[in-house]
């Protein structure tokens, strides 16, 4: 059996010395594959992500147990640039495009992995995203939130990734134009031959396209599985889809004693 | 005539050396207040090449040019990469000890006589007449380098891979970083072209008069200069430079001389109550310090 390409054992990390977000998580990314990291706000989802991409430094926050390795290398000790240029790049949720740089500069900006060719990337972006070819000189804090998001995934992988992370494609954008943008991601994938990440907290978005997905609470994973086999749980229609028995119509979080009921089951 | 060339060539002067404030401000965010001491640095080593290039005047500038962008570069690396992720005060005040540092250690090595580096390099300042008045020739050259460091700089932030990151780094550190830039390279670069171009002006000042300790002031003058324009941004880095110096040259002719020190600051506290921002500079940048 090929390892994973990228595996993380029995992650922690600790916030100001005090505060846990992640508790000894394991999950494991396969090559060529769409794993989907789904959770409510708080669940650590982005922390876990922060963790991957080398960022933790930032917030005072540490890894305090278990590895990340990718293609079999530990990395949690990396600096973010370096994890770059080893092959893994991140699609951030907020601050996604440099403002005051025009489109084009956005993309001329990144620092390519080590042997990739960055004049072919820059094409295909072009190539995927024709309306950012269209914006190329516009200042990219001009853009609405969709070609935002397009710009900053034309961005991220014109770095050339082989693990393209994505966190939270869907917040704040319309969900014809997630849908679209998901569909797009599909695609690069395939031709290119990426892995992807994805963190969501819309279940359905991510149930859709993924290959495998996992759901963190409170810091914890407390379920994992294929999307139909996640699909077809009794909390997951409930919680994240808002399909749950009988009501029809999604149920709130509100619903406490529900949702404590399940918070103790997953403890 | 003579006031408006006196006017171009001190705005020369102060437009050369704010570009540095510019950079490093604009790239990490770090007031650099060495920047005058680096200055003179740079002229005290031109008066030493001078002398161990004796007779080869462009081999000697040369090397001290080269000299201050590795000075530049050392500085970032030996001490200001440590001051990463603490308070932008912490890296503030350690540039204002790296400059008491760096005068008392030029005292010690070059004593505080005055010098003519200008005679060490065998060069003399003749004065050229345009129209009625004149202009030395080390004044001229000065304008003339400033155009050139302003077009190079332009040119190398809009065209340039490592410009464009390095504006991209200043905009946004982190996302700078998870796109693969690696933003001690960029900051030392910031360091060594900001202290290059200080150490320009400094050779060049000090050809122009004489070398001694007050030269560290005309690097003070011409912070006012850079924040009248607005601290990120070198076309107002630019038009600064021509305020400060048209405003000192004018008071000097017309009021008292011994003005002189002081009207940069003048106008530097009339600028902060007004527009505290500078006139192009971005307004959000300024509420971060």
């Amino acid at each position: 059996m090929t390892p994973p390409l990228l595996r993380v054992e029995k992650l922690e990390v600790v916030y100001h010395h005090v505060i846990t977000a992640v508790q000894g998580i394991s999950l494991e990314v396969p090559e060529g594959s769409i794993v989907a990291l789904l959770g409510t706000n708080g669940a650590g989802k982005t922390t876990t992500l922060r963790a991957i991409s080398g960022f933790l430094g930032v917030d005072d926050a540490r890894v305090t147990e278990g590895s990340i390795e990718y293609r079999g290398h530990r990395i949690e000790n990396l600096p973010p640039h370096r994890i770059t240029s080893r092959g893994i790049t991140l699609v951030p949720e907020r601050s996604k495009v440099f403002e005051n740089l025009t489109v084009v500069e956005n993309i001329e900006a990144v620092v390519p992995r080590p042997g990739a060719d960055a004049r072919k990337l820059a094409e295909a972006v072009w190539e995927y995203f024709p309306v950012l070819a269209r914006l190329r000189d516009r200042e990219a804090g001009y853009l609405s939130g969709g070609e935002r998001q397009m710009l900053a995934i034309g961005s991220a992988l014109a770095c050339a990734p082989e693990l393209l992370l994505v966190d939270e494609l869907s917040q704040g954008l319309a969900p014809l134009i997630v849908e679209e943008l998901l569909h797009r991601l599909q695609a690069i994938r395939k031709d290119l031959g990426m892995t992807l990440l994805l963190v969501e907290q819309n279940a359905a978005v991510a149930l859709d396209v993924a290959d495998y997905a996992y759901v963190m609470e409170n810091g914890r994973i407390v379920l994992d599985g294929t999307p139909e086999k996640l699909r077809s749980h009794q909390d997951i229609r409930e919680f994240y889809l808002g399909t749950g028995a009988g009501s029809g119509a999604r149920r709130s979080y509100r619903d406490v004693k529900q949702y404590r009921r399940s918070r103790r089951w997953y403890g | 005539m003579q006031l408006a060339v006196n006017i171009a060539v001190l705005a020369a002067i102060y437009a050369l050396v704010s570009c540095g404030y510019v950079l490093i401000y604009r790239t990490s965010r770090v007031l650099n207040l060495a920047h005058g001491e680096l200055m003179m640095l740079g002229a005290y080593g031109l008066f030493t090449t001078a002398s161990l290039f004796a007779g080869y005047p462009l081999l000697a500038i040369a090397t001290s040019a080269l000299l201050a962008l590795i000075v530049g570069v050392l500085v970032y690396v030996l001490l200001m990469r440590h001051m990463a992720g603490e308070a932008v005060l912490a890296a503030v005040l350690t540039t204002i000890a790296l400059g008491i540092l760096l005068r008392g250690t030029i005292i010690l090595f070059w004593t505080a006589q005055a010098q003519h580096p200008i005679r060490a390099l065998g060069l003399t300042n003749q004065s050229i007449a345009i129209g009625d008045a004149k202009i030395s020739a080390v004044g001229l050259t000065l304008i003339v380098v400033t155009a050139c460091v302003y077009a190079g700089l332009y040119a190398f932030l809009r065209y340039t891979a490592w410009g464009i990151r390095m504006r991209a780094a200043g905009q946004n550190p982190l996302l700078a970083a998870q796109r693969g830039i690696g933003l001690h390279r960029i900051y030392a670069l910031a360091w060594g072209l900001a202290t290059f171009t200080a150490g320009l002006a400094g050779m060049l000042v000090a050809c122009d008069s004489a070398l001694d300790q007050t030269m560290a002031t005309i690097g003070l003058k011409a912070f006012p200069a850079a924040l009248v324009g607005g601290l990120d941004s070198l076309l107002g880095a630019l038009l600064g430079s021509l305020i400060v110096s048209a405003s000192e040259v004018l008071i000097i002719y017309y009021v008292d001389p011994l003005l002189s020190e002081v009207v940069p600051f003048i106008v530097l506290l009339a600028m902060l109550v007004v527009r505290p921002w500078g006139l192009l500079g971005t307004r959000e940048e300024l509420d971060r310090v």
